[in-house]
């Protein structure tokens, strides 16, 4: 099998504003290995977010091909896409966007729905997660309940219930201070680092680019920049 | 919700009351027709109000309308019961009409010796109440309400084994026997106002009574009559030697006519009503009645039309205000749309959710709906009901009670039907807003704050 998680081809997206067009994407071609930890850099509007979308299946480019796990998604009928995101994907969120309603555990409990894990594997699987990201203590805990960093946690967590090929994470330091922020990046380090997770994180922030695998610059739709660093976070 | 439910409770009471009265009216006619079938040789005799004091000369004088007895403290109604103008009338019992104008005893002994008179009854009958003062539009109104009707029958063997003189349908304890003197026998309702069984003493006029027996009421009106010993009745109120009524037998049905038209050759002064003549009275009264009743079922089927009008209104506002409830909820939860289809949900899963938020916002509505309407049907059905017991005429009046207690019924049945109802109108109104949820593009979704 190859080692290639995710890679677009010559891939494109333009949105229709009316009769205007916006080129958000245009040729980008790119490769994410199994297990890598890419961060993407850019100004804003230069395409990063809807660069996240369409490599999450949320969106579809105009242009090109995008192949998840050497299938392409472009092909995939649109009513069979959340089983990719399901199984393939994990989304982290800038603002969390936890259930309210739910605890941690079920938070992190609300993807694996409908795999056909008995309730019993679920808790299981769900409650390792929240060991694994250092909430084992906050399980009960409503996300009103807990602080930034601690939702990010859980959110964390969810995103890796099903164990996806790709972790897209957008601006998920956004909300979060300075000392929250390095912790979130060193779990998602950590997680790279042990559980050979492939993550993918977009961020404004230098800092937290830098504790990445590899930074990719885009700007005005198109990836100028393929940084190799060496500068993967020191444990 | 509230309305779904009191409406169809209210057409519901409104049926039920008709159904009822109806019933009633029936039951009444049948029992009346059949008691005068059964003394067709019966002549009822009372004095006619054009000859009142014709004879008698009431101990206390001056009273111009109805009998003052010596003792002042009860009087014969006119008017309310008694009805002396209409000696058929429903619900007096077997025993003829109730007279209301006191006639001296002695002064038609000569109708026993009449030709084909098989056996005469003399009767008495005193209404005891209060007079009742009522304010209406300004002016006041004294009103005679009674308590109870004495009817004192003569107990004699002859009269009492032989003719129809006494209630026949005893409910508990025995009836009335010949000579008997200090019983009485009540209807259902005397048993109520004076709180007493069979066995007990009761004080009539100061008088000690014992009750030997109760008879059951039947038709629509409340049978307030309570029997004892003629002499009885003329002692207590004080009325020794005077009747209010006479019931002649005639021996045969041939010669019922002959014998009425000597009575009254002989006494022009007292109104004669044959059995005949009440059978053609309640052929007149059925008719009238038959008239009401269609009225009544026109007036049910026009309030029904319109609470069916209403119905659908508040179907469509139940629907509509489901669809704004839940079109405003998937609005406010865009964001969480867009993320839960970020991690895998389908939009079958998305409208299945929401489907099942709308039904449960409706049901729980459904259940307040219901609270509400086991409150407020009585209410609402009383407005409705006017209607039909308008069409009754006041001759109904002291049905209205049967009315009211089967108003605003909230059956389960009913409970059930406005739950589906609420459960249904819930799908309705959510299906465009689950719809739109589970189309949401999950990258717009997510754009939304
Ligand atoms: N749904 C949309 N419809 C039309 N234009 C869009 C849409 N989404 C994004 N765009 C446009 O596409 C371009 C890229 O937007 P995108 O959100 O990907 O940028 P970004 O790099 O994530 O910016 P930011 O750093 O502000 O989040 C922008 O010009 C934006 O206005
Ligand atoms: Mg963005």
């Amino acid at each position: 099998m190859s080692n290639v998680a995710l890679k677009t081809e010559k891939m494109g997206r333009v949105y229709k504003l009316g009769g205007r067009q916006v080129q958000a994407l245009s040729d980008v071609n790119l490769e994410i290995e199994k297990g890598d930890f890419i961060s993407i850099m850019g100004p804003s509007g230069s395409g990063k977010t809807t660069l996240l979308n369409v490599l999450g299946c949320l969106d579809k480019p105009t242009h090109g091909k995008v192949l998840l796990d050497g299938v392409d998604i472009t092909n995939v009928a649109e009513r069979n896409l959340h089983k990719t995101r399901k199984h393939k994907i994990g989304f982290v969120f800038q603002t969390f966007n936890l259930m309210p309603w739910l605890n941690a555990v079920e938070n992190v409990e609300l993807p694996m729905e409908g795999t056909g894990k008995t309730k019993e594997e679920t808790r299981k699987r769900a409650v390792e997660l929240l060991n694994m990201v250092g909430l084992s203590e906050r399980k009960e805990h409503r996300p009103q309940k807990l602080s930034a960093g601690e939702q990010q946690r859980v959110a964390i967590a969810r995103a890796l219930a099903n164990n996806p090929a790709i972790v897209l994470a957008d601006e998920v330091t956004g909300n979060l201070d300075g000392k929250t922020k390095l912790e979130i990046m060193k779990l998602l380090g950590k997680l790279n680092a042990e559980q050979e997770t492939t993550i993918v994180i977009v961020t404004h922030d230098g800092q937290v680019a830098s504790m990445a695998g590899r930074i990719l610059f885009l700007s005005d739709g198109k990836l100028i920049a393929k940084e190799k660093q060496g500068t993967h976070q020191n444990k | 919700m509230a309305i779904m439910i009191s409406i169809p409770a209210g057409i519901t009471a409104n049926q039920a009351s008709t159904e009822t009265l109806t019933q009633n009216l029936s039951n009444t006619i049948t029992q009346t027709e059949a008691t005068i079938n059964q003394t067709l040789t019966q002549i009822d005799c009372t004095l006619s109000p054009s000859f009142e004091g014709f004879g008698f000369e009431p101990p206390n004088t001056g009273d111009a309308s109805g009998f003052t007895p010596p003792d002042g403290s009860s009087g014969f109604a006119p008017g309310d019961f008694g009805g002396g103008s209409m000696p058929g009338r429903f619900g007096g019992g077997p025993f003829g009409g109730g007279g209301t104008t006191a006639m001296n005893e002695t002064l038609y002994e000569d109708i026993s010796s009449i030709e084909g008179v098989a056996a005469v009854a003399s009767s008495l009958q005193a209404s005891e109440g209060t007079e009742q003062t009522m304010e209406m539009m300004g002016r006041s109104f004294t009103r005679f309400v009674p308590d109870y009707i004495i009817k004192g029958v003569p107990l004699t063997s002859d009269l009492s084994d032989n003719y129809p003189i006494l209630p026949t349908n005893i409910t508990a304890g025995r009836n009335l026997q010949a000579g008997e003197s200090g019983v009485v026998i009540l209807s259902e309702n005397n048993t109520a106002f004076f709180n007493a069984g069979v066995g007990d003493t009761i004080d009539i006029l100061d008088q000690s009574f014992q009750v030997i027996g109760i008879y059951g009421s039947s038709g629509v009106e409340d049978v307030m009559t309570l029997y004892m010993n003629l002499s009885d009745a003329q002692s207590v109120t004080n009325n020794t030697g005077y009747i209010t009524s006479i019931t002649v037998f005639a021996a045969s049905s041939n010669v019922v006519s002959t014998v009425a038209s000597d009575i009254s050759s002989l006494h022009p002064e007292l109104t004669i009503v044959t059995g005949q003549q009440r059978l053609d009275q309640l052929e007149t009264l059925r008719d009238t009645y038959e008239v009401q009743l269609e009225n009544a079922y026109a007036s049910l089927a026009q309030t029904q039309a319109v609470a069916v009008q209403e119905i659908v209104i508040a179907v469509a506002a139940t629907s509509l205000i489901v669809l704004f409830v839940m079109l405003y909820t998937v609005r406010e939860r865009t964001k969480e749309i867009g993320t839960l289809k970020a991690i895998g949900f389908s939009n079958l899963n998305i409208m299945s959710q929401f489907m099942l938020e709308g039904v449960i916002l409706s049901l729980m509505a459904g259940v307040v709906g219901v609270v509400i309407g086991v409150f407020a049907a009585p209410a609402l059905s009383g407005l409705l009901l006017p209607a039909v017991n308008a069409g009754f005429g006041g001759a109904f009046a002291r049905a209205a009670g049967t009315v009211s207690s089967v108003s605003g019924v909230v059956t389960p049945e009913l409970v059930l039907i406005a739950l589906g109802g609420a459960v249904l109108l819930g799908v309705l109104g959510t299906l465009y807003p689950a719809w739109r949820a589970s189309r949401t593009s999950p990258m717009e979704a997510l754009r939304y704050e």
